[in-house]
């Protein structure tokens, strides 16, 4: 039987959805006494709906097509559970929940395309700043990094990260993720580590929900992967460096992810000890580029710096990157992926304060310029030049800094993090090159560890108290604020976080790449070394049509 | 030496985390996060990083 729906009567089915709605509402005693009153005429979920007045298109109406848009679209689409009984309001009320869900399913996944894209533009920075004797190395390092992370992150990484997350209500529920190993201590509950979800299958995690969260925290992790083959670029041995991101993937990230986003007891210190609304940390400055960079100082130290970088006396030398044109275009991919990688962490463009994407967004591209400018001022100032890699480095420590507070301050907050970043990474590189003499070719600790912390801290300076996901965080009501904004408890649970990021994840790093550097060994040798890494790791140059000067023919021109 | 550097970053991370157990008042645990993160950042970069520029590849 074929019904007719019209217009008229399909706005009272929505009504009658606001009526269930309110109805919902008043039973958790969220709705005042004097609606109450109007909900008895609410249809029965599952009695036929009277549509004959939606008027939808005929067939013949829809085979001279539709340039303008106004016939595709219609009561026609929306699916029916019983074709005997036709449209009820049951079918209309679960249609507008699964156009919710799709709506966020599919943001979440554009901007974890976006993220994934960021690779090719680490990729892009990384060999740039590198010598083109290395290129091919470093290339495959950024390419394979890829691969070694997600595996990783299949098997155990995601499990133990997400496994206990609970509810995602913008991604329909994520129910399946409900295994957290919890310990009681001192009172409390501390959330340690996920147990759902190992290869995606475990525990009833094969869910549409689970998937599309897996490939969202996916491209995150790999983020915080790839920037570890930057600090150690130009000397790394490759099954080292195999080993070394596979251990980032399965376990570094994941445990302080876990901690952080997973529901673990960082997320928890508002809850359980009055601490803000917990550690809070939108996109992952922390999650994501402190815990690379931090690794990535780990590996540098045990590592030590390229032959030539220190001469005997300690000074430095300078070890220009071959190709700034890539870099500053690696830089401009990077700051286009990073639309996806704050603006997506809401998880969902629908429900839950999700329309603040808009904000996000605009923070994130400010911070970016006002981080571009601290950087290219600073080096200006300070050496007489507008230096192109320190301006790239600039525009990436304003992207690194805003990330973790970008959900949660206006444009004011986004502009003077991002400027203070600008200005931090500067003064950070110089400080690990002269005086800490870590060796880092593309200043990725700078970058991402420095910044990264700086990030975490704003959100306890900058948040302004006006967000609102779904009316709470962390399982704490209210928004967000920082000490800026009369909130002082938030920035000491953002400065625990600081402190498990330098104290905890730095020994797991620095114990995992250890032990690698005991069964695999993590430098190649000295010959390999100043040949380039490229033949001797990857067996095929980068340029093969490039003329090189290798040691060999230096030391010709010499003798 | 690279034990003891180890030993202080771990120590400064309980100090910090320890804030959260040992007092309620907010001053006490942002005085005591920011000694645990201090305790951090010098067995990183003076006594852990330290051990390593003794025998750095540049002085060999």
């Amino acid at each position: 039987m074929k019904i007719r729906r019209t217009p008229g009567t399909f706005l009272i089915v929505l009504f009658a959805s606001c009526v269930l709605c309110g109805l919902s509402g008043r039973a958790n005693g969220q709705t005042s006494p004097a609606t109450s009153t109007s909900t008895a005429a609410a249809p029965a979920l599952t009695a036929p709906l009277n549509v004959k007045d939606a008027a939808p298109p005929s067939a013949d109406d829809l085979s001279k097509g539709d340039p303008g848009g106004t016939l595709t679209g219609t009561v026609n689409d929306v699916p029916v559970s019983d074709s005997k009984k036709g449209l009820t309001l049951g079918d209309a009320v679960n249609q507008i929940g699964q156009n919710k869900v799709a709506i966020n399913f599919v943001w979440t996944l554009v901007t974890g395309f976006l993220v994934m894209f960021m690779q090719a533009g680490f990729a892009l920075v990384e060999t740039g700043l590198c010598r083109a004797k290395n290129a091919n190395h470093t290339m495959m390092m950024n390419f394979m990094v890829y691969g070694f992370g997600l595996f990783a992150y299949w098997v155990c990484g995601f499990a133990f990260q997400m496994g206990g997350v609970g509810a995602t209500s913008n991604l329909g529920g994520t129910a399946p993720l409900s295994g957290e190993f919890v310990r009681h201590w001192f009172g409390k509950d501390w959330g340690l580590i996920g147990t759902h979800g190992f290869f995606l299958t475990q525990a009833g995690t094969y869910d549409v929900g689970v998937m599309v969260l897996f490939l969202f925290q996916m491209v995150f992790m790999d983020t915080a992967a790839t920037i570890v083959t930057g600090a150690a670029a130009e000397r790394w041995k490759f099954a080292a460096f195999a080993m070394s991101s596979v251990f980032l993937a399965a376990l570094t990230y994941p445990i302080y992810a876990n901690w952080a986003w997973g529901g673990g007891w960082l997320s928890q210190l508002g809850a359980n000890f009055g601490l803000g609304h917990g550690y809070c940390d939108f996109a992952g400055s922390g999650v994501v580029h402190a815990v690379g960079g931090i690794t990535a100082l780990a590996v540098s130290m045990i590592i030590g710096p390229r032959i030539g970088k220190y001469n005997r006396n300690g000074s430095s030398n300078a070890m220009p990157g071959h190709d700034i044109v890539i870099v500053l275009t690696g830089c401009f991919i990077l700051a286009f992926g990073w639309f996806g990688f704050n603006p997506g962490s809401t998880l969902g463009a629908s429900g839950n304060g999700a329309l603040r994407i808009g904000s996000i967004a605009v923070n994130t591209m400010l911070a970016g310029c006002t981080g571009s400018f601290g950087a290219l001022f600073y080096m200006w100032v300070r050496y007489g030049k507008p230096d192109a890699s320190m301006s790239g480095n600039g525009l990436l420590a304003g992207l690194v800094a805003i990330t973790a507070p970008s959900g949660f301050v206006n444009t004011i907050g986004a502009a003077i993090i991002g400027l203070v970043a600008g200005v931090l990474v500067c003064l950070s590189v110089e400080y690990f090159d002269r005086k800490a003499r870590v060796d880092d070719p593309v200043g990725a600790i700078s970058v991402h560890g420095t910044n990264g912390l700086w990030g975490v801290i704003s959100v306890g300076l900058f948040a302004d108290g006006k967000s609102n996901y779904g009316g709470s965080w962390n399982g704490v009501n209210g928004s967000v604020t920082g000490l800026f904004y009369g909130d002082p408890s938030q920035l000491v649970a953002q400065l625990i976080g600081v402190a498990t990021l330098v104290g905890f994840v730095f020994s797991l790093g620095y114990v995992l790449n250890l032990f690698v550097d005991y069964f695999v060994g993590q430098r190649i040798s000295a010959e390999s070394e100043l040949e380039g890494l490229d033949i001797p790791e990857m067996g095929a140059l980068g340029y093969p049509e490039f003329v090189l000067k290798t040691y060999r023919q230096e030391a010709g021109a010499h003798a | 030496m690279k034990f003891l550097g180890l030993l202080v970053v771990v120590v400064g991370w309980l100090v910090a985390v320890g804030s959260v157990l040992i007092t309620s008042s907010l001053t006490a645990r942002f005085i005591i996060c920011l000694i645990g993160i201090s305790l951090c950042l010098v067995g990183i970069l003076k006594i852990l990083n330290g051990a390593y520029l003794t025998d750095a590849i540049w002085k060999q």
